[in-house]
């Protein structure tokens, strides 16, 4: 197969690499930021109050009917310039997957809650366990166990995602892709499959362990 | 000697004209029920579905409010009855109250995330503030006398119902309640591990722990009970401090008819169709 030797044109790989570290970096700093907003999220929506579910009600399902992209350009060309942010592509990327992690891990967080029996806060409840202890030693650390799996493969899903950061400008690694193919178009006219193909093997490797993680964690709390 | 009758004869836990009332409701799930469970006596409590049973017992645990009455336990207020809680949670009774009424639950509640060691020291170390060596300690003499020492690493998941039944019973133990409550604690098992959760019982009788007890098991109700209720739609229909009187001589019809449910005879019924 011709081309590969693109591969090994000077700067190529390093490039490319750079270009995984912000497409890992925006992801990294997505999903670090999600969780507390979904841990915060998913405990409102376990709320009584009518106003607070209503409000948390509106907010995912807008999240979940928005194309992420659609999303990116509100947040980028809508918000950003309206309101004067200093808000610059990278920054329009994470508040926008923080808000679409927030709001999925939110419902997982909220499902999670909501499955375990009431029978565990009864039984904490005649142990004199109080309120925060029955919350912190036996609530949460069971629905943890229950919401790891899922977040998991949430992560997973927006290290994908992080690549509509091209449509902004955001310099990742499928952009860096393009600009190499681009640049070396009449050098090596058949070299796009193989720099394509790398960049399929780096999100794999990059989104490949959680999986594995994400499979065994779900085989190891099964029981509970 | 005079301090062990005064002992005996002063009650654990006494229930005076509770009401409990549920919103929405026209009639009250219980009217007016006093009884008391004299110290180191077993108190089992019988009756129909939905005669508000198990609804007594949650109450003395502090899981219902009540809308009237009084609940003490050694003589102490620990629940006074208020109206206009019908819909409100669980008890505000402090921590320190509510390790004194233990109860043990018809679904086997395990927490999951814990081993049975785990389960069972987590209440002394955390509400207590015992010292963990020292609770883990009684935890395994505790499951050594319901026949579980070898398991006190297993995950509940590991678990027979029969044996997380009794794993739970220790977990109540350990915090050394005043009254132990236990609501149809085999109701939700296989046949054949009911025996073992209701030997431990027995044998908890024959301790001298102050139980009260909610049952289907009307044998078993026989032979562990001191003292005996029927309840039905909320209210006392008989009341025996002889428990052995009230199954071999009801005083009322209706505990007549509610302990003839549990025999069998197969003689009878054709002989009343032919008649």
């Amino acid at each position: 197969m011709s081309g590969a030797e693109i591969l090994l044109e000077p700067g190529v790989i390093p490039r490319l690499l750079q270009g995984l570290w912000v497409t890992v970096w925006i992801a990294g700093v997505s999903v670090a930021l999600s969780v507390p907003v979904g841990l915060i999220v998913g405990w409102l929506m376990t709320m009584k109050n009518p106003v607070v579910r209503l409000l948390t009600r509106i907010y995912l399902d807008f999240i979940r009917i928005m194309p992420q992209l659609a999303l990116l350009f509100i947040a980028f060309y809508g918000f950003a310039q309206a309101w004067n942010w200093n808000l610059d592509a990278t920054g329009a990327c994470v508040f926008v997957f923080v808000l679409w992690g927030g709001a999925e891990l939110g419902d997982l967080v909220r499902g999670a809650l909501e499955s375990i029996p009431k029978a565990q806060y009864e039984s904490s409840y005649v142990l004199g366990l109080s309120g925060w202890q029955t919350f912190t030693k036996v609530i949460l650390p069971q629905a943890l166990r229950r919401l790891l799996p899922a977040s998991v493969n949430l992560a997973t899903r927006i290290v994908k995602t992080t690549s509509l950061a091209v449509l902004l400008g955001v310099v990742e690694v499928i952009k860096v892709g393009q600009q190499i193919i681009d640049a070396n178009r009449f050098q090596y006219p058949t070299g796009t499959l193989w720099i394509y193909g790398v960049i399929f093997l780096m999100y794999f490797i990059v989104c490949w362990p959680l999986s594995i993680v994400a499979r065994r964690l779900e085989k190891r709390w099964k029981h509970d | 000697m005079t301090e062990q009758v005064a002992r005996t004869t002063q009650a654990s836990l006494d229930v005076r004209h509770l009401v409990k009332q549920y919103a929405n409701a026209d009639k009250p799930v219980l009217n007016d029920i006093s009884f008391s469970v004299p110290h180191g006596k077993v108190f089992v409590i019988v009756g129909p579905s939905g005669s508000g049973k198990s609804t007594l017992l949650r109450t003395i645990a502090g899981l219902e409010p009540i809308q009237g009455g009084t609940i003490s336990l050694n003589g102490e207020v620990i629940e006074t009855g208020k109206p206009g809680t019908e819909s409100a949670g669980r008890s505000k009774r402090s921590s320190e109250l509510r390790t004194r009424v233990g109860m043990v639950f018809q679904s086997y509640d395990l927490f999951p995330n814990k081993t049975v060691l785990g389960n069972i020291t987590l209440a002394p170390t955390l509400v207590q503030k015992r010292d963990k060596a020292e609770a883990e300690q009684e935890a395994i003499a505790l499951l050594e006398r319901v026949g579980l020492a070898d398991r006190k690493n297993a995950w509940p998941h590991e678990l027979s119902g029969g044996q997380r039944q009794r794993v739970a019973i220790c977990r109540a133990l350990i915090l050394h309640p005043e009254v132990l409550l236990f609501d149809e604690v085999t109701a939700a098992l296989d046949p054949e591990m009911v025996r073992e959760v209701l030997d431990v019982m027995l044998e908890l009788a024959d301790s001298g722990q102050t139980m009260l007890i909610v049952t289907h098991e009307m044998q078993f109700a026989r032979a562990i009970a001191d003292q005996i209720i029927l309840l039905e739609g909320g209210d006392i229909v008989e009341q025996s401090d002889d428990a052995e009187a009230f199954f071999t001589n009801p005083k009322t019809e209706r505990a007549r008819r509610f302990l003839r449910t549990f025999e069998f005879d197969r003689h009878r019924k054709p002989a009343e169709t032919t008649a």
